[in-house]
Order: structure tokens, then sequence, then C-alpha cells
């Protein structure tokens, strides 16, 4: 630290000079000055840190000297020279802030004590002059570093993909970006501290609700994100999906956020999809169907070529075989244009008191001779639980005919002609009370490629002899009488389809009015 | 004399119809119901000649042509392959059986697509057996 220089200002030149060589041995600059006047023009000059003013001076006495210093620098250190009889005067200094006094005839240890003082005072004021000069910097450089954060966090909202709107907590909106802008179909300006502007002037009502929910229950992570659709002013739908959080300082609630994502272009692309594939579809059916008639036609070629050689030959047999051919293939093109309307309709189950084990009985009536004279054994199980109930019969019937049909041809297809053949068909109740339709089959079972295309329309296994619609057919019976239809199949052992559909008893059912309300 | 000729398909219908065409231009038609009935025919009857379906129960048709042309004694009765198949699905079930048995087979005489003409499978059938 540089030495501090000292102003002396005494009206007896004596002192002064005295004074003045003392300092200077001690290692003081010194400026004098010999009235009050001339002392603060030099303090003007000079800036010393250190002032000695004798207190009597005339015209300009050392009170005056003092108040007009403090006013020039406040921080200057000044030192009273009192006389005998001064004591208001020092005091009146002391108030106006003089750092010390020392009494007439100076003496050299209280000079030295009062200016220790003096320089320690300076020193200290040094420091902390220092000290406060950090951290004003401190704060300066923490302020700079929070604004480049927070313009930071400012820009990633603005530019982030998802819209992202906040509310304080009075549901108030105080940050939307543009892309929230986007959303919401207005301005940032029409949106924020509007005063009469709240989520619900834009939010749905069940994002509302969800919001003021988890406000509610204090909850304290993401909302699940949900489907929606946003109605502009201007009344555009937007189709989004919502997320977003309630904000808490301190377990109090201050605020909202939410989260937007855009669906129109994922709704637009998926729509397109859905389009293309209904268009692959339209044209493997067409394809399917062409093959399938293609099929029919050579039989009824065959047929009739048959029935020519029969006419011109006059040969019975050949007219029945050829006939029946014919006969066999308009079947054919009936079932198809059958299964065609169905497949193309929607059609309501008709319900009606129906007895499901007398369904099952029918359908094993029905082919029991076709699978005698192929060597198949037929196995029912009925359980005795199951009543009369309030269902389609015709849809278990023609589900049921058309699982045990591919149960038959199952067997018919294996190459293993070791085995004995059998189908078991089972019904049972299970526990949801829902009526079970097993059939099993040990024929030739599938692989999972065939599995996978079970149920895709126009597949089939069985060359062109399959119009690859039975197995679509009965899914969409059973899923119409709001049932289920599973499979479990292994390749080489068989294959077991299961038919879940819904049991009511009669007797439940007639108690209730006769259309049910679904919904 | 007249030719014995084996007819394999598992649909009565395309039997029924071969077998009227066989008799109408005098040959003596052979009837089996799949492939593993045709295999035991081809060797009860030694027939001239055998049409063959592709897609049937019990040993297809891919599995008995391939029978029939790798066995020493049966390779050389013409078979025709009558079917609703593909020629070339045909031989690329083929190709990959040989591949996996290391044993290549000839393709067939003739390989006709259905719908047949009486014609074209009688031209055809005359045409294996000179």
């Amino acid at each position: 630290m540089t030495a501090n220089k000292i102003l002396i200002i005494d009206d007896e030149e004596s002192i002064v000079k005295f004074l003045a060589m003392s300092l200077k041995v001690d290692g003081y600059e010194t400026v004098t000055a010999y009235n009050g006047k001339e002392g603060i023009e030099v303090f003007k000059k000079e800036q010393p840190n250190i002032v000695l003013t004798d207190i009597k001076m005339p015209e300009m006495d050392g009170l005056q000297v003092l108040r007009e210093i403090k006013m020039i620098d406040p921080e200057t250190e000044i030192i009273i020279i009192t006389g005998h009889g001064d004591i208001d005067s020092t005091i009146t200094a002391l108030q106006l802030g003089a750092s010390d006094f020392i009494n007439k005839p100076v003496k050299d240890e209280a000079l030295a004590i009062a200016l220790k003082r003096a320089e320690a005072k300076i020193f200290m004021r040094g420091q902390l002059n220092e000290y406060t000069g950090n951290l004003e910097d401190k704060i300066e450089e923490a302020t700079q570093e929070i604004k480049r954060r927070s313009n930071f966090q400012k820009l990633l909202i603005r530019s982030s993909n998802d819209g992202i709107a906040a509310t304080d907590k009075n549901w108030k909106f105080v940050i939307c970006n543009p892309e929230a802008e986007k959303i919401f179909g207005c301005k940032y300006s029409e949106v924020v501290n509007k005063k009469n502007m709240n989520i619900e002037s834009i939010y749905t009502k069940d994002m509302v609700k969800a919001f003021k929910n988890a406000a509610k229950d204090g909850q304290d992570e993401n909302l699940e994100w949900k489907e929606t659709s946003l109605i502009s002013k201007d009344g555009k739908h937007t189709p989004i999906k919502f997320s977003g959080r309630i904000l808490y300082q301190h377990d109090k609630m201050i605020g909202s956020v939410a989260f937007f994502q855009d669906l129109t272009d994922i709704k637009r692309l998926e729509k397109e999809l859905v389009e293309s594939e209904k268009m692959a579809a339209v044209g493997q059916t067409v394809s399917g169907l062409a093959h399938y008639i293609k099929n029919i036609l050579i039989g009824l070629k065959g047929g009739s070529y048959v029935v020519d050689v029969g006419l011109s030959k006059n040969k019975t047999d050949k007219l029945i075989a050829g006939w029946s051919t014919i006969k066999k293939n308009i079947g054919r093109v009936s079932d198809l244009v059958q299964d065609l309307i169905t497949y193309s309709k929607e059609r309501e189950p008709e319900y009606q008191t129906c007895s499901p084990n007398g369904i099952v009985t029918e359908v094993i009536d029905l082919i029991e001779d076709f699978a005698k004279t192929n060597n198949i054994k037929i196995a029912k199980k009925l359980s005795p639980e199951i009543k009369e109930a309030s269902m389609d019969p015709q849809t278990i019937h023609r589900a049921l005919l058309n699982l045990v049909t591919n149960a038959m041809d199952a067997c018919l297809d294996d190459a293993n002609a070791e085995k004995d053949f059998k189908i078991s068909i089972r019904t049972s109740l299970d526990s949801s009370n829902l009526l079970c339709i097993e059939v099993e089959d040990n024929g030739s079972g599938m692989n999972e490629d065939t599995q996978k295309k079970l149920f895709s329309s126009f597949f089939s296994t069985k060359g062109g002899k399959g119009t690859g619609l039975g197995l679509l057919l009965t899914k969409k019976l059973i899923e119409e009488h709001k049932g289920t239809i599973s499979i479990e199949t292994n390749l080489g052992k068989g294959t077991t389809f299961t038919i879940k559909l819904p049991y009511e008893t009669a007797a439940i059912k007639s108690q209730k009015p006769a259309k049910e309300d679904l919904s | 004399m007249n030719k014995k000729v084996l007819v394999v398909d598992d649909d009565p219908d395309v039997r029924t119809f071969i077998v009227t065409v066989l008799e109408e231009n005098d040959f003596i038609p052979i009837v089996a119901h799949d492939g593993v009935e045709g295999l035991q025919k081809v060797i009860e009857e030694k027939p001239d000649l055998v049409t063959l379906d592709v897609l049937m129960p019990r040993g297809s048709g891919i599995r008995l042509y391939r029978k029939l042309k790798t066995d020493l004694s049966l390779k050389n009765i013409p078979v025709i392959m009558l079917t609703g198949i593909a020629l070339k699905s045909f031989m690329r079930s083929q190709k990959t059986l040989s591949e996996f048995q290391g044993e290549k087979v000839p393709a067939p005489d003739f390989y006709l697509e259905k719908p047949v003409e009486p014609e074209e499978l009688v031209d055809a059938i005359e045409k294996s057996l000179n």
C-alpha cells in the first residue's frame, strides 16, 4: 500500500512546519495549508487520505473545513487538533465525522496513535471496498450466468417441437411457445398475461379436469400422455397428444406446465396407411377371388365335358358323374356368394333362447357320416352346467361347423397316415361365466407363418379347395357376438380352437327388456 | 395295345374329367387319390404314363415326382404334371429339394396348368409316349 498523503492545516506556521517535518521523517508525504480556505484548495488538488486540522482558525475554522472536506470526499480521515476549552467543538467535530482528535501541544505518541488508527481505518475501508467490489462483480457475473441460462431455457422453450404452455397458480398463462401458439391458433400476446385468458379458454374440458385433479391431489409427476383434439377460436380441430405437470415450490403449487404434440401429420399418415392397406387388401381379395372362381370354372368345364360324353355316347354313369360335378360346383359358387355377403355386411346377432349344447350336437350329427368314411373319430364332452341361454344359434352353428370342418381337413391333410385321427368337441363355462367351445384335432397342425395369416382374407392352405374366408367369417361372427376366438397349434401334433361367448341364461335374460342397451 | 395311364389327383371332379378324357381317347385309366396311393399304384400297375397333381394330402406331387424320377426302375415312366400351381413354383421347390438331397431331377415331360383342354392333354400324352 502506498504511503498515505497527509494534509496539515493550521494558522500557526511553526506547528505546521513541525508536524510536516516529523511526519516526513516517519515516511509520510505531507502537504500544508495555513488557513481553512487554502486547506480546501490544497485538498482538492492533492487529494490526501488524511487531514490534520486545527479547530480554531480565523475566517474558516476547523469545523467548517471538516464539513466541506466530508462533502468532497466522505471517506477522508480527518483528525482534529484541539486546544484547551474546545470540548464542545471537539464533540461537534466528532459528530460531523472526524475520525479522531489530539490535544495541543501535539505529542508525537498521540499523533502516531491517531494516525495509526486513521491508517487502519483507511486500510479496512480499502479492503472492504475491494470485497464489495468483488462482490458486485460476482453478483454481476452470477446475474449474467442466470441471464444466460434463462435465455438458453427461453430459447429451448421457444424452439421446442412440442408446444409448451405454462400457467401461474391461478391457471393464467405465463408462457406459450410458438408451437403452442400454432396449436392454440392464437398469438402469444392474446394468451399470455391476459386477464380473461385461462386454461379453460383453451384446453379441452378433459384437459382442464386432468390438471385441476392433479393439482387437487398434489400430484408431483407428469400427467400420462393422452390424445384429444383442441378446437381453436376459428373452429379448427387439431388432434394432439398432451402431458404436463403441476409445478411446486416448497410444497406449494406455483403453476402448471403443459406439453403438446401436434398429431395432424401423424393422423394423416395413419389414414394414408390405412387407405393403402385397404387398397392392398382389395387387390388381394380380387386375386384370391379370381383364383377361387377359376377353380370352380375348372370343375364346371370338366363336368360339362363329362356330361357331353355321356350325352353323345348315351352313357348314364358319365351323365351322373358329370352332373354331380356341375352341381357340386354350383354349390361352391352359391356358398362363396353367401360367404361374401356375410363378410361384407354388418350383422347384429339375433339373440334367442337356445341350447348351446344342443347346437353342438346338431353340428356333430351333420358331419358324423363324413368323419366316419374318413376314419376320423368324433368325441364330445358337453358340460351339464350349460343350460338354455340367450344367444344367436346361427352364429354358434356356423362358427362351430366351420371349425369342425377345418379340423377334419387338418386330419385329412396330415401326411402321417399312421395316426388315429380324432376330433374332440368340448363345452364348458369358465371362471368369468363365458361359454367356451373347444374344437381339438390331432391333425397336421400349423407353422407360425400359417398361424399368423390365419385370420386374413383369402388365405387358404387348402389350395383351390378353400375360399380363404372360413376362419375370417368365423371370427367376424364371434366378434359380432361379443366373443373371442383363440388358437393353440403344434405342427404335426394338432390344433385347438377355443371360442368364448358371453353366456346369459334365459331366465336372467327374460327379466331384462327385450333389446339390451349395450352402451 | 391300349396304354395305361395313372391319374393321381385328390379332387374327384378332376379325376372324373381326366378319366373320361382318357377313355374317350382309348387309354386305360387308373386312379389314385394321393401321393402315397400313387406310388403304390405305379409299382403295382406299371402304367405307361402318369398325370400328377401337385397339391395333395399325404405325399404331395412334388415328393412323388422326385421318387419316380430318382428310382432306376421307374424313372423312364413319362410324367405329366397337371396342376393349378405355376411351373416356376414347382421347379423352385424341386431345386430346393435337389440342393437339400444332393440329387437333381429332370423337368417333367409336360407341365400343364389347370384348366386343361382335353385336346391339349391328349396331345401331351401322345407326345410323351412316342
